[in-house]
């Protein structure tokens, strides 16, 4: 899977020392590399157009609302962050959603299950979906696309067949109040989502950048053959990268389903086309190894802005999904080409 | 690549090639071996569920039923074979854009007879592709990201041009495709117009070449051969054959269902790897998703005959497409070693 995709992408070093003026652009070009200050500029022109063109968009209740919808679709795609920084992409995000979201809905709500064993066996579940899409694409070295298309379709279609496709129960009560967005944490004037969230920004940061488990997963991300060659373990990090970002993911379907109060078979659909938009627009590249959460969760924030502009306007679900493709083309035509045939002969 | 060691043989398109080996051994060196097996075993326990499955008064209507997956099979197989991870997910999508913007636009503004439809649907189907191809060929962006964000792109299109199903009135053309046209099953047209191109085209330099860039790109490239037209060709063919794919499924279901395009691409990247097309590029055929598209055809059936409930169908599309892709990787590590 990996060696398809990042072979073809140009080392970012490389592509600045070959341009004629490196010199001058090396240090903008060099903090913009680092940092994720064209998202940041973007996120606030979003936000600013927004304030000018809809009354209400910058109030403290809806920026509330807002912050809740952008951490959940943030949460969401944690998963798909890692997994994209493996040089991997796992479009069985919807399947591990919905499996969550039926679980707390069904065993939690309707057969009374605690939370703590929904979590265990949603966790269960996604966590050996995962590991067997990393296995599978590590093993056979085929595209980790193709393989998480397929076991979406064996998530949800399990899910269809286990409820019977009948109406689900609704998820216990407790779930709903963690993603409320009048609550608060501890006293703090937040949701404990968005709380959550930006302990998960900086806890992945000190993961990726200050761990050696960290380091490998770039590693591995940039150059799988280099990364054997030093004797990284690739399949136990393609492996456990899978199958943790299935198992979280599954898990932020439980939090969906408390948020919506409900769950359905397509319940994780939306997630398909806004989580993978999210990880791309925020900047995190395919097959380059480069990102962080903190991109995707600003990804989320500058969506989430520009779908309730959009809606506000009166955008369906058509523009929207219309509006995501376009938004990736534009970023990636920005950050992710590859090398011309003729360099690399 | 691996698949640049490969004999000459294995390029051919399909065709039982190598006279050097008996017709056994060249039977089971094709990459299509598995899938056709596979066939005949459904066929056969298909036989046993259902006795009349093959009374020739129900062909038309099995091969209208099996023309749309055959067909995405066939689109999705282009992009694949011209290698660079050329991969085209938004088969799917293009093929109930089309059936959307029969059903909702076409049919209801008057335009809907087959000289101006069909012609107007190709040019749509080829914008698509070239889209799809300028972008991978001279964007260089992976076609992976590309395709999906034109997934996303077409079926919002699709959605927006019919957010509720729009149906068609009875005795319209579409009928006829999944029927009969003239004393041919319309299936078979559909499908044996893409497979007689196919032949003409594997006579010439045409489809020798795509194979050799999907090969060793960068060979090919220092070889003289224009890799982006080859590309950007493959990904408007594969949007042209996913119209006629559209249409095949208008003819089927008679409305408009923008929700069926994950379930298409998912069959068609199932059919191609069930047939053993290499995901790397170079190797494999259309003969191969055919018989892909035909077993999952015939496992959907045997599973309807059997009185297994249809909400396992998309369960088990899963499971092939996963089986599939396993098959194909152990198949062309086999080659390899």
């Amino acid at each position: 899977m990996t060696d398809l995709v990042s072979s073809t992408v140009t080392p970012p070093t490389a592509a600045s020392g070959r341009e004629p003026n490196a010199g001058r652009l090396a240090r903008p070009a060099a903090l913009v590399r680092r940092f994720p200050i064209i998202q940041m500029v973007v996120l606030v022109a979003v936000y600013a157009w927004g304030s000018v063109r809809l009354e209400g968009f910058s109030s403290a209740s809806s920026l509330r609302a807002m912050s809740v919808l952008a951490a959940l679709l943030a949460l969401a795609s944690l998963g798909q962050t890692l997994v994209i920084l493996i040089g991997g992409l796992d479009l069985a995000v919807p399947g591990y959603i919905t499996v969550g979201a039926v679980a707390a809905a069904q065993l939690g709500g309707d057969r009374h299950w605690p939370l703590w064993l929904v979590c265990a066996f949603t966790v269960a579940v996604c966590g050996l979906a995962g590991a067997a899409i990393g296995a599978i694409c590590h093993l056979l070295r085929v595209q980790s696309l193709v393989v998480s298309l397929g076991m979406s379709s064996v998530l949800i279609g399990g899910v269809v067949v286990a409820t019977n496709a009948t109406t689900l129960g609704i998820p216990p009560a407790s779930l709903s109040s963690l993603s409320a967005v009048m609550s608060t944490t501890f006293g703090i004037p937040a949701p404990p989502v968005v709380v959550v969230t930006i302990g998960l920004v900086a806890a992945t940061w000190l993961f990726l950048s200050h761990t050696v488990t960290g380091r490998r997963l770039y590693a591995t991300g940039a150059n799988p053959l280099a990364a054997e060659e030093i004797l990284i373990p690739t399949g136990r990090i393609r492996i456990g990268v899978f199958a943790f970002g299935a198992a979280f993911t599954g898990l932020v379907g439980i939090l969906i389903a408390g948020f919506s109060s409900g769950a359905s078979v397509s319940t994780g659909d939306p997630y398909f086309y806004s989580g993978l938009a999210a990880v791309l627009v925020g900047g995190t590249a395919l097959g380059a190894a480069q990102g962080d959460f903190l991109r995707t969760v600003l990804g989320a924030l500058t969506l989430t802005g520009l779908t309730t502009i959009l809606s506000g306007a009166g955008l369906g679900e058509g523009d929207t999904r219309i509006l995501y493709g376009v938004a990736i083309i534009l970023v990636v035509l920005a950050y992710g080409r590859g090398r011309r045939l003729r360099d690399r002969l | 690549m691996s698949t640049t060691h490969l004999p000459p043989t294995d390029v051919t398109s399909g065709k039982p090639g190598g006279r050097r080996y008996g017709f056994r051994r060249s039977f089971l060196r094709q990459p299509w071996t598995f899938s056709a097996i596979l066939v005949a075993g459904l066929l056969a326990a298909n036989l046993l569920a259902e006795h009349s499955i093959l009374a020739p008064r129900y062909w038309p209507s099995l091969l209208g039923n099996l023309a749309p997956f055959v067909l995405v099979a066939f689109a999705s197989t282009l992009p694949i074979l011209g290698g660079g991870g050329g991969i085209d997910i938004s088969v799917g999508p293009q093929a109930t854009l089309t059936n959307c913007l029969l059903c909702a636009v076409l049919f209801p503004h008057g335009l809907g007879s087959p000289w101006v439809s069909i012609p107007l649907l190709l040019l749509v189907g080829a914008a698509v592709g070239v889209v799809n191809g300028l972008l991978v060929a001279f964007g260089r962006l992976q076609p992976v990201i590309v395709t999906l964000a034109t997934f996303f792109v077409v079926s919002g299109l699709a959605l927006r041009v019919s957010p509720g199903p729009a149906g068609l009135a009875s005795g319209n053309w579409t009928e006829s495709v999944a029927g009969r046209i003239g004393i041919l099953p319309g299936g078979l047209v559909t499908i044996g117009v893409v497979a007689l191109a196919w032949f003409g085209l594997s006579r010439t330099r045409v489809l020798r070449t795509l194979y050799a860039v999907g090969a060793d790109d960068v060979a090919a490239f220092s070889a003289g051969v224009n890799v982006n037209a080859f590309r950007i060709g493959a990904y408007v063919a594969s949007g042209v054959l996913a119209t006629v794919a559209g249409i095949a499924l208008t003819g089927v279901i008679q409305t408009s269902q923008p929700a069926l395009a994950p379930t298409y691409s998912l069959v068609a990247l199932a059919a191609v790897s069930l047939g053993g097309t290499s995901l790397l590029g170079g190797r494999g055929g259309l003969m191969g998703s055919f018989f892909g598209a035909v077993a999952i055809f015939l496992l959907q059936d045997l599973l309807a005959a059997t009185g297994v409930p249809t909400s396992y169908v998309q369960l088990a599309y899963g499971l092939l497409l996963v089986a599939g892709v396993v098959l194909s990787g152990l198949t062309s590590r086999a080659k390899v070693s």
